[in-house]
């Protein structure tokens, strides 16, 4: 086996005799380790990384700014309005729990599955995912008019005897986001143990070694740590399985248990669950194009995760591009007044630009995936990808905003403009992401070293004899 | 009172000897200073609650027997709040009989008031021009009474930031005593007042002409209608018609909004209302220019010219009496009219009426004179009653100014009115009153025309001051004080008394004396306790005085009329009263800057009316500024393109624009009033208007899509089935038409609903389409009730208006079978009143995840506002959407204050905006909270009158024998005794409310009548609120648009939804 140069075809064309390696350039476990942790290690990041972290925590500072605002001030600093109680905070929170999807699903479906690709993407998608959740919890909880009270949304005993009423669906999402976050964090958690405990070994400085020991709970790497460590792995997994679908079903029940037209739609579980799954992932090639050029991982993140990546993106927005056709198909076949024009109204209504945008993003744009070429080339993924995330936020602001603004009676139909505050407020939830992301890939591992090494030719005992045999 | 200004100005007669003594102490004096007229302003900054209960401690104390909740009652002793009057109870509300005034006409009102604070205008069902309801204008003005912009005080020069200065009464009176002497017999004084009725301001008239024989007296309205001198010119003398409409089979109105702008429009509404009734029902033929409420409640309406609709006036007249030299020539719309109504005029002999607007000229009304004697309707539909509005009244406003241009007048006093503002521009009336060395003006605010003036005097509000007035019918009622002026103001007889150089200058005494003068009884002999005969009180307490309605006559008509005046081409303006803001007066009140105009549901502004065609010509839309010029003179406002108008005319809302800086009015609209001139005061030809290119954003409540969008469209294909509607002839082939018009599947749920086992009452909710006007008083009753918030312009436009109650309003178009509508004249106009509908199976409390929104056994959908977190989920899931959110403080916030990028302003966040100012809350009404921001509100059918009423109730159960308890099953409220707000203002009683689970109440007969229908049923959310659908009375039988598709249905509008079949 020689050292195969960067995105050479090799490591993606399938070839009936030859498995492709899923990551390349290593020969020993020693390399894989010192490449991932040369990323943390490293007495200063790029210059990129200050770059970017300056710009995300003074979004952040805005978001704050913001949030402080509207706390003082009153939910009136956003456009919403009498029909459209929802506006931005609202289409947001779908957005960013849509991101959080692609995390679990990676890491936890794929790993069920045996799929090994996942391990050069799973930690920074689950990072992703925490992140993004912590992003979409933000929303509904600044959302409410009177934050002061957004506990009482919890089923915490209290004075007053009251629980919460347990038949709407946004307490319904209170426990199903709040139970993925958990369990998405401690997936994540438990799968950095081993790798934690790799940076501890290799600390430099009192303060890194107690840090990472502390987190990485006294892992030293024996035989039964293992044997305990890849049980609740596993369990964990199959654990999170589940919810990668419940969530966003739960999030669609926001929606779909209402009966708004254009909401009120049994479609909207599975549709809502594709449509995150596709802007989670589009989201992972967002961020892995850029980091596995400023970091060089590219013998990690091969251009075969991008390219499998892509062929997933394309299913699932075919997925999503078949829910709007249906949707409107329903909305013709029920001969139901208000649903068809719903659904007449949002193509060619007041939010018609809305919903062509979406289209645009959402259903045409991944097409080009059928080809290689587009699968295959850096800038086309990149691009596509800021594409579908843009899409799928047009999604959530379709679904929110236009069904709103022109339900059953006419009298009420109102126009929602966002202002100034939705925006930064939007901007600074980017921020805020970013800024935890980039704090990750400074102090973290972004990749799973330990599981990485797994898959090498080198962790399987008959890679040899195939080796051998490819060579004769 | 007198003795509040503490200026120690004798008072003279008996009943005020004992309050002088109290008055007369030291610590007395220091405390009135200190806390009243004076004080006042102690009032706005921070007053901390120790002093407010002082406040209205006294008030109460002053409140006096409870039988007038008078702080000025002559009462005995300045007592703690701790012994109450008699018959009070703290805390719970008192009403007492009262009348407000506007042009000349007054109201009877009982006025609400929490310990001392009036907090609410009702209608008196006992008063002849009330029934029970008041207009949307008479209910606001108890806003008016806290309006923290009212003046505070005597002020000289108060135009003049120079000269200004503040001043007593007692100044004001020692100036006028020297003054008064140098007027002589008073050539050269001149008076221009608003028109009033009442007795005692005519008899302060006659002791004003006694000492000043030459002062002239103008009566100053710009809404006047020429209908007095049209009669005067048809019969002699000052007649004022009287309908009976409840006996009328045929109503013309020729340009006249009776329903809603008419002196007597509640009980025009009501007569009108009892004949709508599928089984008797009258029509009502509508010609005018624009579209009014009459018009969008007509049978058959004809959009035309003003002009066009005197021709018909002219050809109607020739046509009944024979004589065709009146007859004129028709234009082909006012012949398809003019025909129309002659046919169905013919066939009704004295079982119609024809009634003319006000913007119509003194010939129109001779001529509909002449039509409604020669019908033989003059004595059955229509009579007359003789009411002199002001003895005095010599001279016209037109005059005034000529005299003043002239320097012929040197001391001009103006009464209550604004004519700076509202005068017609011809008459250049500020130039020439600057001309009149002194100048005096008794108004509320420091208006437009008191800063003209060298000395302006604040003017107390109705509710705080005694006098007297007159109704439509002649009746004459007493106006009691229900608080002490808050800024010390005086009223009108007050004003003249010390003019006069009365001894008693106090409105008691003055209304007392007039009393007395009119009803012959005399005064309680001195010694003994004042004011307690029987008389007297019966009068105040009934709030009118007993036969004193003025006789019907049916004097003669002249048949030789006047010819009407020539009309010029061009564009033709029309000018209306606002039905928001009135003639302007109420332009600082933000319940009526906010009220949606009925036909355009625009707030905050008024628009330039336009028909498509000429919009389409001048090249502007919705929300275009265009230039309207008359004569030289231009305006420019914001277009609106109004189906219904008539072609070649547009309609201008009067009243906006005011340029004082009222803190509600600034920046409302634009002034029309320059557009006018004195001969041409309702409608001007020969106009032109042109775009400008500008635009900007109208606030209005409905309508955010233009017409003939995909939103449009849509509204026309589901119309038919939210708001039903046919016609008498399909009510008469099927009773039941409504019941096809929409679908509602199987009652199936997902989860055990909503059960009422146990409950004792199952509130209901009837709205009866036909009879409802669309007026919207019940929209300003509500707000009143309910403590509910302004939000102000930038708000509405945002779409966050948070009235409980709206009208809905929708135009139906014809169609032409492809999903086109001819936009510019509706066929119909529906009103639906829209407020929460009490769903049994509610949608909003089923996504509530804090149980903020929970159900009452009773049956309503209760809000919990201390539980409310705001998610707005319960909005979203509302199919009526009448669900509103406090987006912010709202009910502190200063509505118009511009508040930029921030939508705030820094004092936001420490309460000092109006809502904050003590003042203002004096109005909020105890029984219901005021909602802080991040909280859902919606309607409750006003929850907190029938907790009262239930509380009366088991008060009253609990106290009956044994044996009787045991058997009644439960508490019964009789039928009728809870009446929301919003029912009790209706003037036509479109709302009924009551118990379901009597079979015999009035709501539980109208939900199994054939009509009834719950909005959107079909969700299955069971409303508690259902609607009779509108049945009309068009002359071609069937008119809806759906009826011309040639489906063979025979139903009204059962339209083209083959679903609806699926039903049956």
């Amino acid at each position: 086996m020689t050292t195969l140069p960067v995105d050479n075809p090799m490591n993606v064309d399938e070839s009936p005799d030859t498995r492709a390696p899923l990551i390349i350039g290593h020969e020993s476990f020693d390399t894989v380790t010192a490449e991932i942790c040369r990323v943390n290690e490293a007495k200063k990041p790029p210059r990129a990384w200050y770059i970017a972290m300056a710009m995300s925590v003074s979004l952040l500072g805005l978001l704050g700014c913001m949030v402080g605002y509207l706390i003082f001030t009153g939910v009136g600093v956003w456009g919403n309005n009498n029909p459209v109680m929802w506006g931005f905070p609202i289409v947001n929170f779908v957005f960013w729990v849509g991101i959080g999807h692609a995390g679990t699903l990676i890491s936890a479906i794929l790993f069920l599955f045996r799929q090994k690709w996942r391990t050069s993407i799973n930690r920074f998608a689950e990072a992703m995912t925490i992140f993004a959740v912590i992003c979409a919890g933000l929303f509904p909880g600044i959302h409410i008019g009177r934050v002061w009270l957004a506990y009482w949304l919890f089923p915490i005993p209290n004075q007053m005897d009251m629980w919460p009423q347990f038949r709407s669906p946004l307490l319904w999402d209170v426990f199903a986001v709040s139970t993925y976050f958990t369990v998405s964090l401690l997936f994540w958690y438990v799968g950095l143990i081993p790798d934690l405990a790799t940076l501890r070994d290799r600390a430099t400085s009192k303060i890194k070694a107690f840090s990472y020991g502390l987190f990485s709970l006294g892992w030293r790497g024996s035989m039964r740590h293992w044997h305990r460590y890849e049980r609740a792995y596993l369990l964990l997994a199959a654990l999170a399985t589940p919810l990668v679908l419940s969530v966003h079903s739960v999030v669609s029940f926001d929606f779909a248990v209402s009966q708004l037209p254009g909401w009120h739609t049994t479609i909207f579980p599975p549709y809502f669950v594709a449509g995150a799954i596709f802007s989670g992932f589009a989201m992972v090639l967002t961020l892995a194009i850029p980091a596995r050029e400023l970091w060089g991982l590219k013998n990690f993140i091969t251009l075969r995760h991008l390219e499998n990546m892509a062929k997933i993106v394309l299913l699932t927005g075919s997925m999503v591009g078949y829910a709007y056709g249906m949707e409107f198909f329903i909305a013709w076949y029920s001969g139901e007044l208000y649903e068809s024009f719903a659904f007449v109204n949002r193509a060619f209504g007041q939010y018609a630009w809305a919903y062509w945008i979406m289209v645009s993003c959402n259903v045409i744009t991944p097409q080009i995936f059928w080809f290689k070429a587009c699968r295959r080339n850096i800038w086309v993924l990149f691009v596509a990808s800021l594409f579908v995330n843009i899409g799928m936020w047009f999604e959530r602001f379709v679904i929110t905003v236009t069904s709103l603004a022109q339900d059953f009676l006419p009298s009420s139909w109102g126009w929602y403009e966002p202002t100034w505050v939705d925006f930064v407020t939007f901007l600074g939830s980017f921020g805020l992401f970013m800024t935890l992301f980039l704090l990750f890939i400074r102090y973290l591992p972004v990749l799973a070293i330990a599981e990485i090494k797994a898959i090498m030719p080198a962790a399987d005992p008959h890679a040899h004899d195939h080796d051998e045999e490819a060579h004769e | 009172m007198s003795s509040l200004n503490g200026n120690g100005r004798p008072t003279g007669r008996t009943y005020w000897r004992s309050l002088n003594e109290v008055a007369d102490t030291p610590e007395f004096r220091t405390f009135m200073h200190r806390e009243f007229p004076s004080g006042a302003t102690e009032l706005l900054d921070g007053t901390d609650r120790r002093g407010f209960l002082k406040i209205m401690g006294a008030s109460m104390a002053l409140a006096g027997a409870g039988l007038t909740g008078c702080r000025r009652w002559p009462e005995q002793h300045i007592a703690p709040f701790a012994s109450r009057p008699d018959g009070t109870v703290p805390g719970q509300a008192q009403q007492y009989a009262s009348i407000v005034e506007l042009g000349g006409i007054a109201t009877g009102i009982l006025a609400t008031t929490h310990d001392g604070r009036p907090t609410k205008l009702e209608g008196n069902p006992d008063h002849p021009g009330s029934g029970g309801a008041l207009n949307a204008h008479q209910q606001a003005m108890v806003l008016d009474l806290y309006d923290p912009d009212r003046s505070r005080g005597v002020l000289e020069h108060p135009g003049d930031a120079a000269k200004a200065a503040a001043r007593e009464w007692a100044d004001f009176e020692q100036w006028w005593g020297t003054h008064a002497d140098s007027l002589g017999t008073g050539k050269g004084l001149w008076f221009v007042s608003e028109p009033t009725g009442s007795p005692s301001v005519r008899r302060m008239q006659r002791v004003i002409r006694r000492r000043f024989p030459d002062a002239t007296w103008v009566n100053w309205d710009p809404t006047a209608s020429a209908e007095k001198a049209g009669l005067d010119a048809a019969m002699g003398g000052d007649l004022r018609p009287v309908y009976d409409l409840s006996k009328a089979d045929v109503i013309v109105s020729l340009d006249s909004d009776f329903l809603c702008s008419h002196g007597d429009a509640l009980n025009l509404s009501r007569q009108w209302a009892t004949r709508r009734t599928p089984d008797n029902m009258n029509r009502l033929l509508v010609a005018e220019p624009g579209l009014s409420l009459t018009g969008a409640n007509a049978d058959d309406r004809w959009a035309m010219r003003s002009a066009d609709v005197a021709v018909i006036a002219a050809h109607l007249a020739a046509v009944f009496t024979g004589d065709g030299s009146i007859e004129r020539a028709l234009s082909p719309e006012a012949q398809a009219a003019a025909d129309a109504m002659a046919a169905q005029l013919r066939n009704a002999n004295g079982r119609s009426v024809v009634i003319a607007g006000r913007s119509q000229s003194a010939a129109v009304h001779h001529h509909v004179a002449i039509i409604n004697e020669a019908m033989g309707n003059t004595g059955s539909t229509v009579s007359y009653v003789r009411v002199s509005e002001a003895e005095m009244a010599t001279a016209d406003l037109k005059a005034f100014a000529t005299a003043a241009a002239n320097g012929s007048v040197n001391t001009a006093v103006l009464i209550g009115v604004n004519p700076v503002y509202d005068a017609p521009a011809d008459l250049g009336f500020a130039a020439a009153l600057g001309k009149v060395a002194n100048r005096i003006s008794l108004s509320s605010h420091v208006d437009e025309t008191s800063r003209a003036c060298t000395m302006h005097l604040p003017k107390a509000h109705a509710l705080e001051c005694w006098g007297d007035g007159v109704a439509w019918d002649g009746t004459v009622s007493v106006q009691q004080p229900m608080i002490l002026p808050l800024y010390g103001g005086r009223s009108i007889i007050e004003l003249l008394a010390v003019m006069a150089g009365e001894a008693d200058t106090a409105g008691f005494d003055i209304t007392r004396r007039t009393f007395e003068e009119l009803t012959g009884k005399a005064m309680t002999p001195a010694g003994e306790t004042p004011g307690y005969d029987a008389d007297w009180r019966r009068a105040l307490h009934a709030g009118v005085i007993e036969g004193t309605s003025a006789t019907a006559e049916t004097p003669p008509v002249r048949r030789t009329v006047a010819p009407l005046p020539i009309e010029d081409g061009g564009i033709e303006v029309n000018f209306t009263p606002s039905y928001a803001i009135g003639d302007g007066r109420f332009a600082n009140n933000g319940w009526l800057q906010e009220f949606p105009d009925p036909i355009t549901k625009l707030t905050w502004d008024n628009a330039v009316l336009m028909h498509a065609d000429d919009a389409a010509e001048a090249g502007v839309s919705d929300g275009d500024i265009v230039r309207v010029t008359v004569g030289g003179t231009s305006v420019e406002g914001p277009a609106i393109v109004q189906p219904g108008q008539a072609k070649s005319t547009v309609s201008i809302a009067l009243g906006w624009g005011r340029t004082f800086p009222g803190r509600v009015s600034t920046g409302a609209g634009f002034d029309a009033y320059p557009l006018r001139a004195s001969n041409a005061m309702w409608t001007r030809t020969g106009a032109s208007v042109s775009g400008t290119g500008e635009s900007m954003e109208l606030a209005r409540t409905q309508d955010h899509f233009a017409i003939d969008s995909i939103g449009g469209q849509g509204t026309q294909e589901r119309l038919p089935v939210l708001f039903r509607e046919g016609s008498v002839d399909t009510w008469k082939k099927d009773h039941a038409f409504a019941q096809h018009m929409g679908h509602s599947m199987g009652r199936l749920s997902l989860w055990q609903e909503q059960q009422f086992d146990g409950a004792d009452y199952a509130w209901g909710m009837s709205i009866d389409l036909s009879k409802c006007i669309g007026c919207g008083d019940c929209v300003i009753a509500c707000q009143a009730e309910n403590n509910i918030p302004v939000v102000g312009k930038h708000q509405v436009i945002m779409g966050r208006e948070m009235h409980w109650l709206r009208i809905d309003r929708y135009y139906r178009f014809a169609s032409d079978g492809h999903g086109h509508y001819d936009t510019s004249n509706p066929s119909t106009v529906a009103m639906q009143p829209m407020m929460c509908q009490q769903c049994e199976n509610a949608p909003c409390e089923q996504v509530c995840p804090v149980a903020a929104t929970v159900h009452t056994t009773d049956g309503l959908n209760a809000m919990v506002y201390n539980r409310c977190v705001g998610t707005r989920y319960c909005s979203n899931n509302c199919p009526y959407k009448v669900r509103r959110f406090n987006y912010f403080d709202y009910f502190r916030r200063d509505p118009m204050r511009d508040t930029g990028m921030l939508q705030v302003q820094p004092d936001y966040y420490v309460r000092r905006q109006s809502g904050g100012d003590p003042l203002r809350r004096m109005q909020f009404n105890p029984d219901v909270s005021v909602r802080m921001r991040g909280v859902m509100e919606k309607c409750t059918w006003c929850t907190q009158r029938i907790e009262a009423a239930k509380i009366d109730a088991r008060n009253a159960w609990v106290k009956l024998p044994e044996a009787e308890k045991a058997q009644a099953k439960r508490v019964v409220i009789p039928d009728g005794t809870i009446v929301p707000a919003c029912a009790q203002t209706c003037a036509t009683d479109a709302i009924v409310f009551g118990d379901l689970m009597d079979p015999e109440s009035q709501v539980s007969k109208l939900h199994r009548d054939d009509l009834s229908y719950g909005l959107l049923e079909e969700l299955n959310v069971k409303p508690r609120n259902k609607f009779l659908a509108r049945v009309t009375n068009p002359t071609d039988g069937e008119r809806y648009p759906h009826d011309h598709g040639g489906h063979g249905h025979g139903h009204g509008s059962h339209g083209d939804h083959g679903h609806t079949e699926a039903a049956h």
